[in-house]
């Protein structure tokens, strides 16, 4: 089966997870998103980012008990799956391939000829 | 530590409106952990609200796109074997269709509450003879009733008129009732123009009024406003018309006219309180009182009158019944057999289709094996499985309406005419719920239990084992369990259809004692307030002589009751020659049915002893009387008749003897399945009535000579109506309606519950067979013999049919004795129906077995090694 392809915020919230570790939860994953990307995140879309994650066996979590500062409620430890991860090196591989050779072009982009009669 | 609290709405919000099951808590606690962080009430107001949002749209979205899927591949299977398909959704039409088609019957007749004010107060009360049959009550004790119940806030009384409307063009036979002032106030219904009957409406000296119905007001009066006032010609007497009904009421059926008692109440018949003139009580119950308390009361009243007026009331009691158990009760136990006829045939709809479903699964565990061990979620696979079969049953119930419409259209021109509430009948809201349910129960029925088996695969397992050793013994079981119960529930709905076979077998071969066919009958009221008796002979005289001079016609003859129509006037009678009995009630009594002379000519009845009438047997000669054989076996066994002496009504208000001239053989008056009971005819010249019954024997089609007669009558009266212009063939027809329903709806039921339970069987048997190919090749390779591989296969199906048979047989003696009140001439257990069933059910099992069985043993060795 080839890996599941990863939508970018999917991606994003995954290595962020793999980052984090043990110290996968919500509000982290959240900070850590917002610190490295420098995008604000919803949390209505980081949410339903984890259970479509959690659906497509990328993402799995188990809960543990909660703090204080969240009223005791409990809190969900996030960690992505084999199969998760087999989806990031693929994405990155993606990538890579993509980029091949062309970091020197990035400086100063491709030019185009100008046409004749215009 | 948070100094502050996240905004209380926010919270409440959250806690109410997350998607439940996706740990709520957790997300809640996230955000409010996060709020410690941002601490904007704004940011947690928005992150909160997004977040319930695109949770219930996510999981929306989830729902519907795995419902899509599952319908799209649903879909696809059906396409892919569109024979199952098919199979499975005609099934289920002919099940739901004929459910539904019953269930409207049953609904609008039995179910529906009756269309007035508190029907449950309503309750119809009449008078027992002391032989304990109902009749109507005497005009006298219903004004005691009236009088004394404290039952009842009203107690009403009314009797049928089929009045003669004259003065308005064609004179016309209208449907009408006689009516106490209160009858309305009973019934809890107000005319919706004009006034309702008044106390002083039902005084003797008052004026006759009438209230008409809606439907008559518009289609005689034109609807007009105006016709409140005028006068209506009732039996050529002027009723004034003072009020009309709202639009669609009626009691009991439609009437046309609702006519005051007034021209009756002081007539001396009716002040005679031993003559019950034919009307019914109808009360409407005080609050919180019962029935049962009702029908006591009545009860003790009747008592108290027994013992004021023995001369009269000797043996005479109170029935009450509610009012729509009563307006029902004969069709009631054909409509309930019928029910449970069609539960029946929806279940064995369902057992079919289960078991197809079941045998299909066991053909796909290969495929959801390899779901399942590819991470394939139970709960999914299920889910499919019964989307696919909810999609199968709503087909099936789609379709199933069409079956219904036509098939109650059907059903209704085959109900017997009288049945009470027909015209209420219809395909409505209620009926297409019930179709709606009906078809969702199937498809939760029938898909569950393969629903259940396929999420019981067990992966790995299946996978390996590749070759289809096939289903597993648990989808066999399950499959003969389906199918027996199939096979019983089959073998019932035989046994009834045989037993109403053989009723309406038994019934076409009674002695009538007369002919029907070839007989016109018509209903013929001589109009005039109170015409004299030898008016009413000139009439009839001139009447019969105009139809015999129709071509066509042989004979013509009027009579004041025909056979099988029932008897109009019964009476109690005594003999000269034998002791008058000490109390009233062992007085015989008789039908008393004035005839002229042709009339056993007519009906073709057979004279035993003495002469008919003639035409001399007129007013002013000697009175005579003719008997039928069971009058004069009862009267006098063993003796001559002929020249016995014979009087009718009470022996103290002695009236003038007849002789008996002649015996005629027995005719059935009270319909084909009652006795004959004893029989008084007499001349029509001695004994004239206003309203007879002309009967005439032609030697064409008697439908096609009733425009002549139309014209006969204008031409002896012109507001002289006809009214029931049937063939007697007809009204011989119309008396077996019930039984004949009967017999169509359960063969009809029974030849489908046959065919489903064959085709299952037949089903079962090949699927086993090409299961077992391989094991049958290797048998056969080791040298059995074709004949033994067929019995061998013909051992599985055909044991599943006779285990079913036996339930089946032990079901339908449970279930026949509902029957009995149909059944004529049959018991309910009879033998010979059963052991005749029992074998048709087993042969086509044993064919559908067969066919399978066969192909087996044709199959070659090595075709069948080669299968693999």
């Amino acid at each position: 089966m080839p890996p599941a392809y990863l939508g970018e915020f999917e991606q994003q919230v995954l290595l962020v997870a793999v980052r984090l570790g043990d110290e996968a939860f919500g509000p982290a994953i959240a900070q850590e998103l917002e610190r490295r990307a420098g995008r604000r995140v919803s949390r209505g879309a980081l949410y339903t980012t984890f259970d479509r994650l959690e659906d497509k066996r990328l993402l799995r979590w188990r809960t543990v008990p909660g703090t204080e500062a969240r009223d005791g409620l409990p809190r969900r430890l996030y960690a992505p799956t084999a199969a998760g991860l087999a989806a990031l090196r693929a994405a990155r591989e993606v990538v890579r391939n993509l980029w091949d050779g062309l970091d020197s072009r990035l400086v100063t982009g491709p030019r185009l000829k100008k046409e004749p009669g215009r | 530590v948070r100094s502050r609290r996240p905004p209380r709405l926010a919270g409440w919000l959250l806690r109410r409106l997350l998607p439940r099951g996706r740990d709520a808590d957790a997300i809640r606690g996230d955000l409010i952990e996060d709020f410690g962080r941002h601490g904007s009430a704004a940011w947690f107001y928005r992150d909160a609200l997004s977040t319930i949002v695109q949770g219930h749209r996510y999981r929306r979205m989830l729902t519907f796109e795995s419902l899509v899927q599952d319908l799209r591949y649903a879909l696809r299977g059906m396409r892919k074997a569109p024979g199952f398909a098919l199979v499975v959704i005609v099934t289920l039409a002919l099940g739901v269709g004929a459910s539904t088609a019953i269930f409207s019957i049953v609904n609008g007749v039995l179910l529906r509450p009756l269309p007035l004010p508190e029907p449950d107060r309503l309750a119809w009360a009449n008078e027992t003879n002391g032989r304990g049959q109902t009749v109507s009550v005497s005009w006298m004790n219903y004004l005691d009733w009236r009088a004394r119940a404290h039952s009842f806030e009203t107690l009403a009384a009314s009797r049928s008129a089929p009045f003669a409307l004259t003065g308005m063009g064609q004179a016309r036979r209208l449907t009408g009732r006689i009516v106490t002032a209160n009858f309305f106030k009973a019934l809890g219904v107000q005319p919706a123009l004009g006034r309702d009957f008044s106390e002083a409406d039902e005084r003797g000296a008052s004026a006759p009024v009438a209230i008409v119905s809606h439907e008559f007001w518009q289609r005689q009066l034109n609807g007009d406003p105006a016709a409140l006032g005028r006068a209506l010609v009732l039996d050529a007497r002027a009723y004034v018309i003072v009020g009309v009904m709202p639009a669609g009421f009626r009691y009991l059926r439609p009437y046309d006219v609702f006519a005051s008692a007034a021209p009756l109440v002081d007539a001396e018949w009716m002040r005679d309180r031993g003559n019950h003139q034919g009307f019914v009580a109808v009360g409407r119950l005080r609050r919180g009182v019962t029935v049962e308390a009702a029908a006591q009361e009545l009860r003790a009243i009747s008592s108290d009158l027994t013992r004021e007026y023995p001369a009269t009331n000797a043996g005479i009691g109170a029935v009450v019944e509610p009012l729509a158990a009563r307006l029902v009760s004969q069709v009631r136990q054909t409509l309930l057999v019928l029910l449970g006829a069609v539960g029946l045939l929806l279940l064995i709809a369902c057992a079919n289709v289960a078991g197809l479903l079941v045998a299909r699964g066991a053909a796909r565990r290969h495929e959801l094996a390899v779901r399942v061990a590819l991470g394939g979620r139970r709960s999914r696979i299920a889910a499919q499985v019964l989307v696919e079969s909810l999609l199968l049953s709503f087909s099936g119930g789609t379709l199933g309406v069409i079956v219904a419409a036509v098939l109650l259209r059907a059903l209704i021109a085959a109900a017997p005419p009288d049945t009470p509430r027909l015209d209420e009948v219809g395909l409505d809201r209620a009926a297409l719920v019930f179709a709606a349910l009906a078809a969702t129960a199937c498809g939760l029925l029938f898909g569950l239990l393969p629903a259940m088996q396929a999420s019981s695969v067990s992966g790995q397992q299946l996978v390996i084992r590749t070759r289809a050793a096939g289903s597993s013994a648990s989808s066999h079981r399950l499959r003969r369990t389906l199918l027996a119960a199939e096979t019983a529930l089959a073998l019932v709905l035989l046994a009834g259809a045989g037993l109403m076979v053989r009723t309406l077998g038994r019934l076409t071969d009674v002695d009538l004692g007369f002919t029907p066919d070839h007989v016109l009958t018509v209903a013929v009221s001589i109009p005039g307030t109170e015409p004299s008796d030898a008016e009413l002979v000139a009439q009839t005289d001139a009447m019969l002589s105009r139809a015999r001079a129709i071509p066509g016609v042989t004979a013509a003859a009027a009579g004041f009751s025909i056979p099988i129509d029932g008897s109009n006037w019964n009476s109690v009678f005594w003999v000269a020659d034998k002791p008058v009995p000490a109390t009233h009630e062992n007085l015989p009594s008789a039908a008393m049915i004035p005839v002229t002379p042709d009339y056993f000519t007519v009906l073709g009845t057979q004279l035993t002893k003495g002469r008919r009438f003639t035409d001399a047997d007129r007013a002013g000669a000697a009175r005579v009387a003719i008997v039928n054989s069971a009058l004069a076996a009862r009267m006098w066994p063993g003796e001559d008749p002929i020249g016995k002496r014979i009087a009718q009504g009470w022996p103290e208000r002695h009236q003038a003897w007849s002789e008996v001239v002649g015996v005629v053989a027995d005719m059935k008056f009270e319909g084909i399945a009652e006795a004959a009971g004893m029989a008084l005819y007499m001349p029509f010249g001695q004994q004239p009535a206003a309203s007879y019954l002309l009967v005439a024997r032609t030697i064409v089609d008697p439908r096609s000579i009733v425009p002549a007669i139309q014209q006969a009558a204008g031409g002896v009266n012109p507001d002289m109506p006809l009214a029931r212009i049937l063939t007697m063939d007809a009204i011989l027809g119309e008396s077996l309606a019930r039984q004949r329903l009967a017999r169509l709806v359960l063969s009809v039921f029974a030849a489908v519950a046959l065919t489903l339970a064959s085709i299952g069987l037949f089903g079962f048997v090949s699927h086993t067979v090409t299961e077992r190919r391989h094991e049958l090749g290797v048998r056969m390779a080791l040298g059995a013999t074709r004949a033994r591989i067929v019995r061998q296969v013909l051992a599985g199906g055909v044991g599943t049919a006779v285990a079913g048979a036996g339930v089946g047989v032990a079901l339908s003696l449970a279930l026949t004795r509902s029957l009995a009140d149909l059944l004529y001439g049959v018991e309910p257990f009879d033998a010979a129906t059963f052991a005749s069933v029992t074998a048709i059910l087993l042969g086509v099992a044993v064919l559908a077995c067969a066919i399978p069985a066969w192909r087996a043993s044709r199959t070659g060795i090595t075709g069948a090694l080669r299968a693999d």
